[in-house]
């Protein structure tokens, strides 16, 4: 393996060796298919869809804050443990692909993967409001107070760099982990700190004095915040605060694109120089034991 | 055949939990086979790894030294590693297409069923890896570790657990790649195959080179007539030698003491 990202032509050969491996795993459409249920139960039970596209949203927007992150995490805790486990790694090691384009084209191809194991369950619900729900929801919001499907298919936009962050987040434990057990065990301490860390963080510099002003510039920093404040600003503030302010919009995409590029980076780097690290510790153990 | 160095190990060593597998090795690879030989647990598959850029040594270094190419080393892992739920074919086309995707002219890369009829696989190109088995997962793996003609390829135990004539074939399938100035390390405890195909030989004990050369020289140095008068010479009489109390190695010289630990070496 090589430096740098490397060739396209071999980033869309990993791509498509990853892609045919989850689409030969059918739990992941037992899992889209749970989800959908999942999703729909909810909306059933705030009403149902015929509410219209904004409540369908508030309604998910709390489980949706926690299943994103879930479902991405299941889809990629293992991602690359799995090469590096079967010692397959080291076998494509030996093939003029970067690490960098080995990981791109692992991440791309649960990316795809997550878009339709997630997006489309939402994309579904929203269909099911569309043909259900009163006449204004089909009305698209040139202004506030307008139940719209633009809102909900900004809703949906919205959960592509969410998953994206922890799908990313999720490789970077695969790289990370060195067993299955491992990477479960490292997934829930990442998901359990990234979903309610930040909140909880924020709430606790609250009581020690921060002032409430920064808390749209806080949000944005954790992937939950971002998501949650672009939410409201971009989709349930528009029917009903139209001044926003909910978040630093450009912060919180930028955290979120941070969060997506930090893993991939994290996952690369441990691929890259994670052994070399490794040994060179054996190395300085070896001479201390002399 | 040339005789130009292909890879060379200087003064390597690895260690895992403070413990040494392999200490100051020094071997150069030249075109030909070379056969790795030795006890359990003496560091073959360990030193195969550090050729093969598979493990990282703690010490020392491996340097590829052989002609610049898309791929310049072909390896094969003990435990053959590749996922189940793809047919021989499909796994063979994604080592072809990484190949391909890098060469000057990737018309010259061999397609997926010229490497599957090489090594007497054609029939099973639509069978999924699950499916096959463990010779014909090791010929597989023989035809990926020669997948763009690597200068050097590294078959780390390509005929263990084998039948007897699947084993003749996995190692003469093997050894068949080093025909055109490629250089084949294989390690194997099957001394008579080794007898039969290998050029040289490094014989490790302990973590240690005990024997490196061409076989003929090395039987002749040591007034031996093939690769298994050499292997108890050099291993077996230096057990003996170095019978510390512990067990050892029961007396009869057949069976040599080794050094086992746990997670690295193999049984």
């Amino acid at each position: 393996m090589r430096g740098g990202i490397g060739g396209r032509t071999a980033v869309a050969t990993v791509f498509r060796r990853e892609l045919a491996t989850v689409l030969r795993t059918p739990g992941y459409g037992v899992l889209a298919v749970g989800l959908l249920a999942l999703l729909g139960g909810i909306v059933a039970v705030g009403g149902g869809a015929d509410t219209g596209f904004v409540p369908a949203v508030v309604d998910l927007l709390l489980v949706t804050e926690v299943v994103v992150p879930l479902v991405a995490f299941v889809i990629g805790y293992r991602a690359l443990l799995t090469d590096a486990e079967t010692g397959e790694l080291a076998v494509i090691r030996t093939y003029p692909v970067s690490v960098g384009g080995y990981v791109v084209g692992v991440v791309l191809a649960r990316g795809l993967a997550f878009l339709a194991i997630v997006v489309v369950p939402y994309a579904l619900l929203g269909v099911a409001v569309w043909a259900t729900a009163a006449p204004d929801t089909t009305i698209f919001a040139t202004h506030s107070g307008i139940d719209s499907p633009l809102l909900y298919l900004r809703f949906l936009g919205l959960l592509v760099p969410f998953g994206a962050a922890y799908l990313s987040l999720a490789t970077a434990v695969s790289a990370v982990a060195s067993s299955r057990r491992g990477a479960v065990a490292v997934g829930v301490l990442v998901l359990a700190v990234a979903v309610l860390g930040g909140d909880l963080a924020i709430l606790r510099s609250l009581a020690t004095g921060t002032a409430p002003s920064t808390i749209p510039g806080l949000l944005a920093f954790t992937p939950n915040g971002a998501f949650r404040g672009l939410v409201f600003q971009g989709v349930i503030g528009v029917a009903f605060t139209p001044e926003g302010g909910f978040v630093d919009v450009g912060r919180a995409l930028g955290s979120l694109l941070v969060w997506t590029v930090g893993g991939v980076a994290v996952s690369s780097a441990t691929l890259a120089y994670g052994d070399r690290l490794e040994a060179l510790l054996e190395g300085v153990r070896a001479r201390v034991d002399e | 055949m040339s005789d130009e160095r292909v890879a060379e190990l200087s003064d390597v060593t690895r260690t895992y939990g403070g413990v040494a597998v392999l200490e100051d090795v020094s071997v150069d690879v030249r075109p030909g086979v070379t056969a790795v030989i030795g006890p359990n647990g003496s560091g073959k598959s360990t030193l195969l790894g550090v050729l093969s850029g598979a493990v990282e040594p703690t010490d020392g270094q491996s340097r590829y030294v052989g002609p610049d190419t898309s791929r310049p080393i072909g390896y094969l892992p003990q435990r053959v590693p590749f996922r189940e739920e793809f047919t021989a074919r499909e796994t063979l086309a994604f080592y072809v297409r990484l190949v391909a995707a890098d060469a000057a002219d990737p018309e010259d890369v061999a397609d997926p069923e010229e490497a599957l009829d090489r090594v007497g696989l054609a029939d099973a190109a639509d069978r999924r890896v699950g499916a096959l088995s463990g010779g014909m997962r090791r010929l597989l793996g023989i035809a990926q570790a020669t997948v763009g003609e690597p200068p050097l390829v590294v078959l780390d135990e390509p005929a263990s657990g084998l039948d007897p004539g699947t084993r003749e074939r996995a190692f003469r399938t093997a050894t068949d790649a080093s025909g055109s100035g490629t250089a084949v390390v294989v390690s194997s405890h099957d001394l008579e195959l080794v007898d039969e195909h290998a050029d040289r030989v490094v014989v490790l004990d302990r973590g240690r080179v005990v024997a490196a050369g061409p076989l003929e020289r090395l039987c002749s140095e040591h007034g031996v007539d093939d690769v298994s008068g050499l292997y108890r010479a050099v291993v077996a009489g230096d057990a003996t030698g170095e019978d510390d109390g512990n067990g050892g190695d029961g007396g009869d010289g057949e069976e040599p003491t080794a050094v086992h630990v746990t997670g690295v070496s193999e049984r």
